[in-house]
């Protein structure tokens, strides 16, 4: 921004001065959003996508006004970083008007969709008032492989026109994907696609049950061997792996279940208005249709997130629960309770320690 | 026309927000900000920002600042119609 005289700081010089704040005066200072959980792609591995037109779900789904109300609440409290995401949540008819809202609200808006439904309407529009960053999912560089996990014939062709029309109008955006074994075989091919187009590129290859604890997305991982020898193939990706463990690896710092920054300054809002303390723990919910966030936040959230493991938490004990994505929301949807260790997430992250050498095992 | 006798008010392609004990201004439309900084105000930008309505002129605004914050009212005079400038600048205010 040109305004020399007023201080104008980085966005990461910013965050850690903010940091310190959020944590000592607990500020909902990030939040994600789904907006709708159906979709028009049907991908093989999702956690939470429900049939284009389900009427039980178009009937739960909070309404405009609702939504509006809920920015209201959480622009008050203090948050500055909101992701909108679904399901695909361009498929909201009000799309525009939630986004112009949020927009008005001031926040940091990151946008996750599977870019098939990008028009040069919404590129415009995203144009003229601009998200902090759109994320678009894309699962190969062939047909074939990205139509192989989403179902539907065309989405390729959809996708890539989306990312044209947001390239051409110079929205940021960063591609990325999940690898599974589906597209494990393009996944280099397709950071070279997002390099070419020259917009950044992140891939995750941790895949969790669905939300109603179904295993069927886990059909379709990686090898925790797979996993890592994906990791070693990347140099910059072990160089940073290498530098987070330096800095933040040992033993957890407090006794309490929950290790991660949930709760504290991170929230999330799923489409029927249900606010947990991260997109990962929905077991147990505060129903905002039914109350505000402000008592959401300041009483249901203090009580959950200071809960205590009830029996010996194996992974309460471990020096390498920094590099893992255990938490006790995965271990629900996984193993149906909070404490189980996830297994698969622990042999990742033993032979990544290995394979980093972090430490001797 | 002399300075302080202008009257500005803020534009809506710019939102400020108190967030923790920072004070910042989040742009809304394209070229009012890039991605990778983000505007903070000081304490005495922050007052101004609020006392910045469509009604009161920038006279109006020194001399609430010279009664609120230890300071001249030459410095502040002159410090002011700096930041109202930059303000205008990056269009977060405009005049009328």
């Amino acid at each position: 921004m040109e305004c020399p005289h007023i201080p104008s700081i980085s966005y990461a010089q910013f965050s850690e001065r903010l940091h310190k704040q959020i944590i000592a005066q607990r500020i909902p200072i990030k939040g994600s959003f789904e907006l709708t959980f159906r979709c028009n792609l049907r991908c093989a591995h999702c956690y939470c996508n429900l049939p284009l037109n389900d009427q039980d779900a178009i009937g739960k789904e909070l309404t405009t006004e609702q939504v509006f109300s809920i920015f209201d609440q959480i622009a008050e409290a203090g948050c500055l970083w909101l992701l909108l995401t679904g399901g695909e949540p361009l498929l909201r008819k009000d799309f525009l008007e939630i986004y112009a809202y949020a927009k008005k609200k001031g926040f940091l808006i990151s946008l996750f969709t599977n870019g098939t439904l990008i028009t040069p309407k919404i590129a415009d529009y995203l144009a003229e008032s601009p998200p902090s960053e759109v994320e678009i999912t894309l699962y190969g560089v062939t047909k074939e492989t990205h139509e192989k996990v989403t179902g539907i014939p065309g989405s390729f062709k959809r996708c890539q026109k989306g990312i044209e029309l947001l390239l051409a109008k110079k929205i940021p955006l960063r591609l990325k994907t999940m690898a599974m074994t589906l597209n494990q075989d393009e996944l280099l091919n397709i950071k070279e696609y997002a390099e070419g187009l020259g917009v950044k590129f992140r891939y995750d290859p941790e895949l969790n049950p669905r939300l109603d604890c179904s295993k069927t997305p886990c059909n379709f991982r990686l090898s925790p061997e797979e996993v890592v020898k994906l990791d070693l193939a990347d140099e910059k990706r072990v160089k940073e792996w290498r530098e987070f463990c330096e800095k933040f690896l040992g033993p957890p710092q407090s006794d309490n279940l929950y290790l991660c920054g949930a709760g504290i300054s991170l929230f999330h809002i799923d489409p029927y208005g249900q606010l947990s303390v991260c997109m990962m723990s929905r077991y147990q919910n505060y129903d905002l249709r039914h109350g505000s966030f402000h008592n959401g936040w300041s009483n249901f959230f203090p009580r959950f997130i200071a809960q205590k493991p009830k029996s010996d938490y194996k992974c309460g004990q471990c020096e390498l629960i920094a590099l893992c994505s255990q938490c006790p929301g995965w271990a629900w949807v996984e193993n149906g309770d909070l404490e189980t260790p996830v297994e698969y997430l622990c042999k990742i992250t033993h032979l990544r320690a290995e394979a980093f050498n972090i430490k001797k095992l | 026309m002399d300075f302080l006798d202008k009257v500005y008010k803020k534009s809506d392609s710019i939102v400020f927000r108190k967030i923790a004990d920072e004070f910042i201004l989040v742009p809304i439309r394209q070229n009012v900000g890039d991605l990778e900084s983000i505007c903070t105000l000081n304490e005495v930008g922050a007052r101004i920002w609020e006392l910045i309505d469509g009604e009161k002129k920038v006279r109006e605004i020194k001399d609430k600042i010279v009664e609120e914050f230890e300071v001249t009212p030459e410095e502040a005079e002159k410090d002011l119609i700096e930041y109202l400038q930059q303000l205008e600048g990056i269009e977060a205010i405009i005049e009328g």
